[in-house]
């Protein structure tokens, strides 16, 4: 059984409908990135999954249908969000803003535990715990965003485009945090980027996204031997 | 000398009410976005009730928080039935709501207990007089180093910064609290985050609507009456508090009305030929107008001010 | 979409329905006065005062998209001119209203400066706050040797009912009526118990006057530009829009319109102060909304249908709480109320129709009329060709914006 299944997806905003039958599966301890260019539904899919849009079709976390659940049981769940572009909350401070990460929580113990070995993974973050989240830069922003969806001790991790804006050194930094979350403590991860040159190395499967549908579907290698999609999505 | 600590403990204390009202609509603009019109007219409603729980014999300070309580429902309601299912159509729909709300719990005031001022033994009220939460008789007061203060208006300062103290609690130092300010910063993160932001956002309004019951309570006992026409102008010196200090900053709003209620009490009283108790309103009027123009955030607010 | 019948634009039967329509209202207007007695003469002029004024509110709010609750001190501006001018210096009353727009439209001129920096809903407060100011400006001991203080123009004058309409002690600037030509269909003006005849052909021709002038502003270049702040600013400042000349423009015209309902409300009471004259106090401001938003923001004649139906259900209920006069079937509803059900039945109504109707009766009609009526528009440049059925949108009335 698939951690996550999604299947027959169709969600969109009002009357249009963005996609169009989405089909995917995130097996558990997989890291898997969605590629797909401007507007092809990526952010949709993202949403769709986390509950935030009305949506339509077959979602299944663990087993249990999802489709109808609210944003909230969702992310108790057990899946987190980094959104497109980052989403803190600008004016508490970063400690405020991994504490509301934690808000699913019961309990306060290992809250601050946990909070600790998120500043140990990014020490940026620690020195500046009492700052406003919004005077950071866009990398501590975006470190502090996915350490504010660890937070919640998620079993699988949605990433939004988590490069949008940064620098590439900063980009290896944080996919270089992704990985060792993947293969370490089995964080299953549903990445989507609009060109995942970094990403794909870490990847076991690759879904191509276009137009609302999902048109191809394979391993990095896979996908990487073909040389339509190499120059379509890859850059090279 | 004496006059111009009288005029400004007098200040202070006419202030606090506009602290009170701007709390509420501080926090219900922080957690939605949205002015609520109807402030005034639930704090109106609540302060009605409390006369109605006073004519049956019920203590005012039991009676207050009763009050409190029937506006917190009131709150809450008008958020859950009417302000969140309009609240993704136009930001028009939903102030012609809250106005619609304004005129409504205007109406039902008078259709409830009539047009005049109550108490009124004309119509068979019991009581003598608004009950007032703290001792108000003509020698209820105390006079260090020559200045009269008025036990009441003490007691009311007192009130608003207790109450003051307690938003700073729950606002910063519970869980709760943390959930509310994460809604007002970021209201999508907060949902990802697993908070309930509809839970928060009804609580937001039954908050506002039980500080603002304070605040009809208190004006209603300065006033000696409750009638129709209370809140109609400290709704407006509530605004003007909250712009001076900045809609979403209650520190401001609290900060703000205090100012407020001096300047106005003290150009009242120091210009009482020119401005005197007829043109009151216009300081008001001037504030807010000169808020607007110069710093539209405020004095404490973000610059943040549309909402997305 | 299918609809019960289709007509063409510029055929017979859309002529047909013009005549009629206006020969209906034509008679309805007529009827008023000569055949129905004063006190409902005096109804009618209550609403007609609130048709123009919320139209010139529309012009603002249904239009431009600038919230104001403070129309009511434009029409105090104008009933105050008025009423000044002719208790104080004896003008002839038909000169005080050019020059009740013109300062009205001074006034809104400069309320508009500040609402170039200012967003939705601060405007609202300001525009309150000027509503609640006035009557206080009104009646300040300060100004009192002008505006009569509290007690208003003017104080009193028992020679009033003879001599016609007059306003003010000194019983200056007094219009006789038999310089008034007389029309056997309109009533005879020449008995001062027409009074209230006369009045109303005042008020019926302000209405038409802001009616027209609001319906000329609107389909012009300007009438667009106001739409397209309406809908974004933004765009419309990128497209050349030349945001504050426009605003400051609008708001003028509709601060001077506002004006003329005031003036004939001091000619029509013969006297001005707050207590006097409820439309210019807040609670005025409020009715013109809910009229404003009833009949149909930004529609031309929703506003006149709204103060129609504003005045006939206020003056309905207005005794029900004070006598018996509550039908049986709606006791258990209102009968327990203290005081007139008019303003809950109103609030309630403003709510719901936000809900279901946020584009008011007029609204409510564009959206179901195409059901009944489609109108083929001509298509360009083939005159007498058998019209190809367009596929336009049936617009019987111009293509007025959305209120969103």
């Amino acid at each position: 059984m698939s951690l996550l299944r999604v299947s027959q997806l169709r969600a969109g905003y009002g009357p249009v409908n963005v996609l169009d039958g989405i089909e995917l599966h995130v097996d558990d301890g997989e890291f898997v990135v969605m590629l797909g260019a401007n507007g092809a539904g990526k952010t949709t899919t993202m949403r769709a999954i986390s509950g935030l849009i009305p949506r339509y079709g077959v979602i299944e976390f663990e087993g249990h249908d999802i489709h109808k659940a609210s944003a909230d049981s969702i992310v108790r769940s057990g899946v987190a969000q980094v959104p497109q572009g980052r989403g803190t909350f600008p004016e508490l401070s970063v400690e405020d803003n991994m504490l509301a990460g934690a808000y699913v929580r019961h309990g306060a113990d290992g809250v601050h535990d946990d909070m600790h070995k998120w500043f140990e993974v990014f020490p940026r973050l620690a020195e500046r715990r009492h700052q406003r989240a919004g005077s950071l830069s866009g990398g501590e922003q975006q470190m502090l965003a996915i350490a504010r969806a660890l937070m919640s001790r998620p079993k699988l991790l949605l990433c939004d485009e988590p490069s949008l804006g940064l620098a590439p050194l900063i980009t290896q930094e944080l996919f270089a945090v992704l990985e060792r979350l993947n293969r370490d403590e089995r964080l299953s991860v549903l990445l989507v980027e609009q060109n995942a040159n970094l990403a794909l190395h870490i990847a076991n499967r690759v879904y191509l996204l276009e137009t609302g549908r999902i048109v191809a579907t394979g391993s990095a290698e896979e996908l990487g031997a073909d040389d339509a999609i190499r120059k379509a999505y890859l850059g090279f | 000398m004496e006059l111009f600590f009288q005029r400004l403990i007098d200040g202070l204390a006419q202030g606090s009410v506009y602290s009170l009202i701007a709390l509420g609509l501080v926090i219900i603009y922080r957690g939605t976005g949205h002015l609520n019109f109807a402030q005034g007219e639930m704090a109106l409603f609540c302060a009605y009730c409390v006369y109605q729980f006073g004519e049956w014999g019920i203590h005012v300070w039991i009676a207050l928080p009763m009050g409190m309580a029937v506006g917190f429902m009131l709150g809450a309601l008008a958020e859950v039935t009417l302000v969140r299912p309009i609240s993704n159509k136009s930001p028009f729909a939903v102030f012609i709501v809250t106005l619609g709300l304004f005129t409504f719990l205007n109406w039902l005031d008078g259709a409830i207990w009539g047009n005049q001022n109550l108490p009124n033994s004309g119509v068979g009220s019991k009581q003598q007089s608004y009950p007032s939460l703290f001792p108000n008789a003509r020698d209820d007061f105390w006079q260090p180093f020559g200045v009269t203060i008025r036990y009441d208006r003490a007691g009311i300062l007192l009130l608003v910064l207790v109450i003051t103290a307690l938003l700073f609690l729950l606002f910063n130092k519970t869980k709760f609290g943390l959930a509310m300010r994460a809604v007002a910063s970021n209201t999508e993160s907060a949902k990802l985050a697993g908070i309930r932001t509809n839970t928060v956002l009804m609580v937001s309004w039954g908050l506002a609507a039980a500080i603002g019951a304070v605040g009809g309570v208190v004006i209603a006992g300065l006033n000696s009456n409750v009638n129709l026409g209370l809140m109609f102008t400290v709704f407006i010196y509530g605004s003007a508090a909250a712009t001076l200090g900045g809609f979403d900053s209650p520190g401001g709003a609290v900060l703000g009305g205090l100012i407020i209620g001096v300047v106005e009490n003290m150009s009242s009283g120091y210009a009482q030929k020119w401005i005197g108790q007829d043109m009151k309103l216009a300081v008001a009027f001037v504030v807010i107008l000169a808020v607007l123009l110069i710093k539209p955030s405020g004095l404490f607010g973000t610059a943040k001010v549309e909402r997305v | 979409m299918k609809s019960l019948f289709t007509i063409r634009e510029g055929g017979v039967a859309s002529w047909v329905i013009r005549l009629v329509t206006a020969a209906a209202v034509f008679l309805v207007v007529l009827w008023v006065p000569t055949r129905t007695g004063a006190g409902t003469i005096l109804t009618v002029i209550e609403a007609l005062v609130l048709m123009s004024a919320a139209m010139s509110l529309n012009l603002l709010l249904g239009y431009t998209g600038l919230i104001s609750i403070g129309h009511s001190a434009f029409l105090g501006m104008g009933a105050y001119t008025t009423g000044i001018l002719v208790s104080r210096y004896g003008w002839s009353p038909w000169l005080t209203f050019p020059v009740a727009f013109v300062l009205s439209f001074i006034l809104g001129v400069i309320v508009s400066f500040p609402s170039s920096r200012i967003k939705g809903v601060y405007l609202a407060l300001v525009t309150l706050a000027l509503a609640l100011v006035f009557p206080q400006l009104a009646t300040w001991k300060k100004l009192s040797w002008l505006t009569g203080g509290g007690a208003g123009l003017p104080a009193q004058d028992a020679q009033v009912a003879e001599t016609g309409f007059n306003i003010g002690a000194q019983a200056r600037g007094q219009m006789q009526f038999f310089e008034i030509f007389d029309w056997g269909p309109f009533g005879d003006l020449r008995k001062p118990d027409n009074k209230a005849a006369f009045f109303y052909w005042i008020a019926v021709v302000v209405v038409v006057v802001v009616y027209l002038v609001c319906r000329g502003l609107v389909k012009s270049r300007v009438g667009r530009s106001m739409v397209a702040i309406r809908d974004n600013e933004t765009a419309a400042a990128v497209m050349g829009i030349n945001l504050v000349a426009t605003k400051a423009f609008v708001f003028g015209i509709s601060a001077g319109l506002c004006a003329l309902p005031g003036c004939v409300t001091a000619i029509k009471t013969g006297g001005v102060s707050p207590e006097g004259i409820q439309s210019l106090t807040v609670r005025g401001a409020i009715t013109f909304l809910i009229v404003m938003v009833i009949g149909g923001a930004g529609s031309l004649w929703g506003p006149i249908i709204g103060g129609g139906i504003y005045v006939f259900v206020t003056d309905k209920t207005g005794s029900w709480a004070s006598d018996d006069s509550i039908p049986g079937v709606l006791r258990p509803f209102f009968g327990w109320a203290k005081i007139s059900p008019s303003d809950g039945i109103f609030a309630v109504l403003l709510i719901l129709l936000m809900f279901v109707a946020p584009r008011g009766l007029a609204g409510v009609w564009k959206q179901y009329s195409p059901m009944v009526v489609r109108v083929l528009r001509r298509p360009a440049g083939a005159v007498g060709v058998a019209p190809v059925a367009l596929a336009v949108t049936p617009n019987i009335n111009h293509p007025e914006g959305e209120m969103q």
